[in-house]
């Protein structure tokens, strides 16, 4: 595996959205990077779709239908559809499978009669459970597979997953504040597991044509910003998140180290970190998912997006049409502003308008910024000698950056806490090895089930 | 306008008071009360075991473990903790707990028992996590079924297990479908069962929609609904009491 030694960007100034140093072509003449930005709309099936294949089946084709003829009618020049498992697609690979070929076969129509660009993002649930089975060996693992098969062979364009490996340990630590936990769970089980993973999606990708997208840490450093929740809520603090995504970008490069190509998931908020060391398309979520969660980045995480999308938004009827249509508007406006501003020579001064609206925000929202990303990136790469080197230097460089901007104002509260995160973070062995028997002896006896072979060790 | 006004950091208005906590009865109790209050799991046995030179195991529980944990509620409650704080206070408490209970030689009698699961195809059990913890550090004893639990093993659990209060938490509108089938095969079986429901997009007016089923915001609701259950407070009232 070749791991990144270097960063695709000089500077976070010539990062920008639009435009990736490793454009990605795939679909029906749809080019992420190249340029433009496009919108990715992710539908949810209302509750009881799920029941039936047919009924399933009947569900998505209304939905990429109303998506795909409301882009037309405005006038977008391209759309990508996300397909994101609910668990009974992955479950069953020929729903999954035949879910893929029902939404190409329908993109194909519009792109037969109007031209229109477009691709379908297949992305397969990661079912597994670390602390129940062994996650290399297991039932859940055949499905995944076999559902990425059936994707791959229906034309699917863009194979991705939210992978799951370490969360045993990173739910337990990111619930009490533990940040040695969540750098184990995270930075170095996580890594592993995506190692694991992606040598086999990308074989799967490889042999059918298909184009290895992405993973994302949603499963971990997004429980940490979900419950870090707004600026009112006390469960988990904010600057515990921000540094959270700093660990979970470096275990999100390793899908990019195995060969995956991007546009990454658009739940990875860690993206802008991983845009500035690999250089491929991304895709990422604000304001347009506030049908799913709230977001304290809304405009900020657009500034360096290639492939703009609303994370998902379940399908009902609204005053006009359905939430398939309305949030493919939301999203194609935005999109049509970026390109503007592209083809106006303006971009910079819109990513910059992006990034102040909300910068100073939250700490979480801080260190995804362009600037802050690229200074986190150049720590993960300048220590990319094992997976638990790169992720505790990411996590260090997140703190130290908040700590260092005084208009990044905290509550003596969310202060106290960094202090102590980056005193822990600094006061952790030096070699990988001894940080993993560290955790061993006290994960093993505080998580039930924790099993490092899940993990190769 | 400058551009520090494009928004407006409320969290920075609600600087909150110094952490107060109540006294106990004697220095040994106090330290015991102090390392739950501060999460110490570390040091919680070795305190405990000093405080048994001069108090009986029960005394203990009640004025060391059980009134350190309701500071902790307390100061949850007003936001002066957050919830790791909280949880780590739990985790010392439960230890503490074990300790006692081995002087003893018995389990002390629990408050009653609560069946948690997350639903069939869910694998985000976090939510649940927390609810089992908090129920524990109240005196529950939690029969937990996991995630990814099929509808049958809920029903099956909850005959032989016959607890006062039953919870599910899903993350996904397509999981949470089976709470209803749980709630219809508890009617049909004749199980009148207060059955909490939350989580992710799990909504009050779905849960609300079924009979037993009870909308859970938070996870700090599932202690005092379960002594409701206990109390024998029909699920009616309860849903009357916190989704309405």
């Amino acid at each position: 595996m070749a791991k990144f030694t270097k960063m695709a960007y000089k500077s976070a100034d010539e990062m920008i959205f639009g435009t990736t140093k490793k454009p990605v072509k795939y679909g029906r003449d749809f080019e992420l990077g190249g340029g433009m930005v496009y919108p990715e709309i992710v539908n949810h099936p209302r509750p009881g779709s799920e029941e039936t294949k047919k009924s399933l089946m009947r569900e998505y084709e209304k939905m990429t239908q109303e998506s795909m003829e409301r882009a037309v009618t405005l006038g977008f020049p391209g759309l990508q559809v996300e397909l994101e498992h609910v668990w009974q697609m992955t479950k069953n690979p020929d729903w999954g499978g035949d879910i893929a070929g029902q939404t190409v076969r329908q993109q194909e129509d519009m792109y037969q009669k109007y031209g229109i660009k477009s691709a379908v993002r297949a992305t397969i649930a990661d079912n597994r459970k670390p602390e129940e089975e062994n996650i290399r060996d297991c039932r859940n693992l055949e499905l995944a597979l076999a559902t990425f098969e059936s994707s791959a062979k229906n034309k699917a364009d863009n194979l991705s997953m939210e992978s799951v490996g370490g969360k045993e340990i990173s739910d337990h630590s990111i619930a009490r504040g533990d940040i040695r936990g969540t750098l184990f769970g995270i930075g170095v089980l996580g890594s592993r597991d995506m190692e694991f993973m992606w040598k086999q999606i990308v074989d799967i990708a490889n042999k059918h044509g298909a184009t290895p997208g992405g993973d994302t840490n949603c499963a971990q450093a997004n429980v940490a910003m979900f419950m870090a929740g707004g600026m009112l809520d006390k469960s988990v603090s904010h600057v515990f998140a921000a540094v959270t995504r700093a660990i979970g970008a470096a275990r999100t490069l390793t899908a990019y180290e195995m060969g995956a190509k991007g546009p990454t998931k658009d739940c990875a908020y860690e993206d802008p970190i991983i845009k500035a060391i690999a250089g491929i398309p991304i895709a990422t979520e604000g304001k347009t998912c506030a049908c799913a969660h709230a977001d304290l980045q809304g405009n900020l995480i657009m500034a360096v997006t290639d492939l703009w999308s609303n994370e998902a938004v379940e399908y009902h009827d609204m005053f006009f049409g359905t939430t398939a249509g309305c949030f493919v508007e939301i999203l194609g406006y935005d999109v049509a502003l970026m390109n503007s501003a592209i083809a106006l020579g303006k971009e910079k001064d819109l990513q910059e308008m992006m990034v102040y609206s909300d910068m100073y925000r939250d700490p979480h929202t801080y260190v995804v910024a362009p600037a802050q990303a690229y200074e986190i990136g150049k720590e993960i790469v300048a220590n990319n000698t094992d997976y638990y080197s790169r992720a505790r230097a990411g996590a260090i460089c997140a703190a130290k950056l908040i700590l260092g901007d005084e208009k990044m104002r905290l509550s003596n509260y969310e202060k106290e806490d960094l202090q102590r995160i980056l005193r822990e973070l600094e006061s952790f062995p030096d070699k990988e090895a001894d940080f993993i028997d560290q955790c061993a002896a006290i994960y093993k006896k505080s998580v039930p089930g924790f099993n490092l072979g899940n993990y190769g060790l | 306008m400058a551009i520090a006004e494009v928004f407006v950091r409320y969290d920075l208005k609600e600087e909150l008071g110094e952490k107060k906590v109540a006294a106990a009865k004697d220095p040994l109790l106090q330290k015991v009360m102090d390392a739950v209050v501060e999460g110490d799991e570390d040091n919680i046995i070795a305190l405990v075991n000093e405080a048994f030179k001069s108090h009986d195991p029960m005394v203990v529980i009640r004025e060391g473990l059980v009134k350190a944990m309701d500071e902790v509620s307390r100061l949850w409650n007003e936001g002066i903790y957050y919830l790791p704080q909280t949880l780590i206070s739990s985790d010392a408490m439960l230890a503490g707990l074990e300790e006692c209970e081995r002087k003893m030689g018995k389990s002390m009698e629990r408050k009653g028992v609560v069946v948690t699961h997350t639903a069939e195809g869910d694998i985000h059990d976090l939510g649940q996590q927390i609810v089992n913890a908090l129920l524990r550090a109240n005196g529950f004893e939690v029969v937990d079924l996991g995630k990814d639990v099929p509808v049958d093993d809920v029903v099956e659990a909850v005959k032989q297990y016959k607890p006062a209060m039953v919870t599910g938490t899903a993350l996904m509108t397509t999981t949470m479908t089976a709470f209803q089938k749980i709630a219809n095969r508890f009617k049909r079986d004749g199980i009148e069962v207060p059955f909490v429901c939350g989580g992710g997009a799990v909504a009050l007016e779905w849960v609300t929609s079924f009979d037993l089923g009870i909308y859970g915001k938070e996870a700090q609701e599932a202690p005092p609904m379960a002594d409701d259950a206990v109390d024998g407070v029909p699920w009616t009232k309860i849903r009357e009491k916190y989704n309405t």
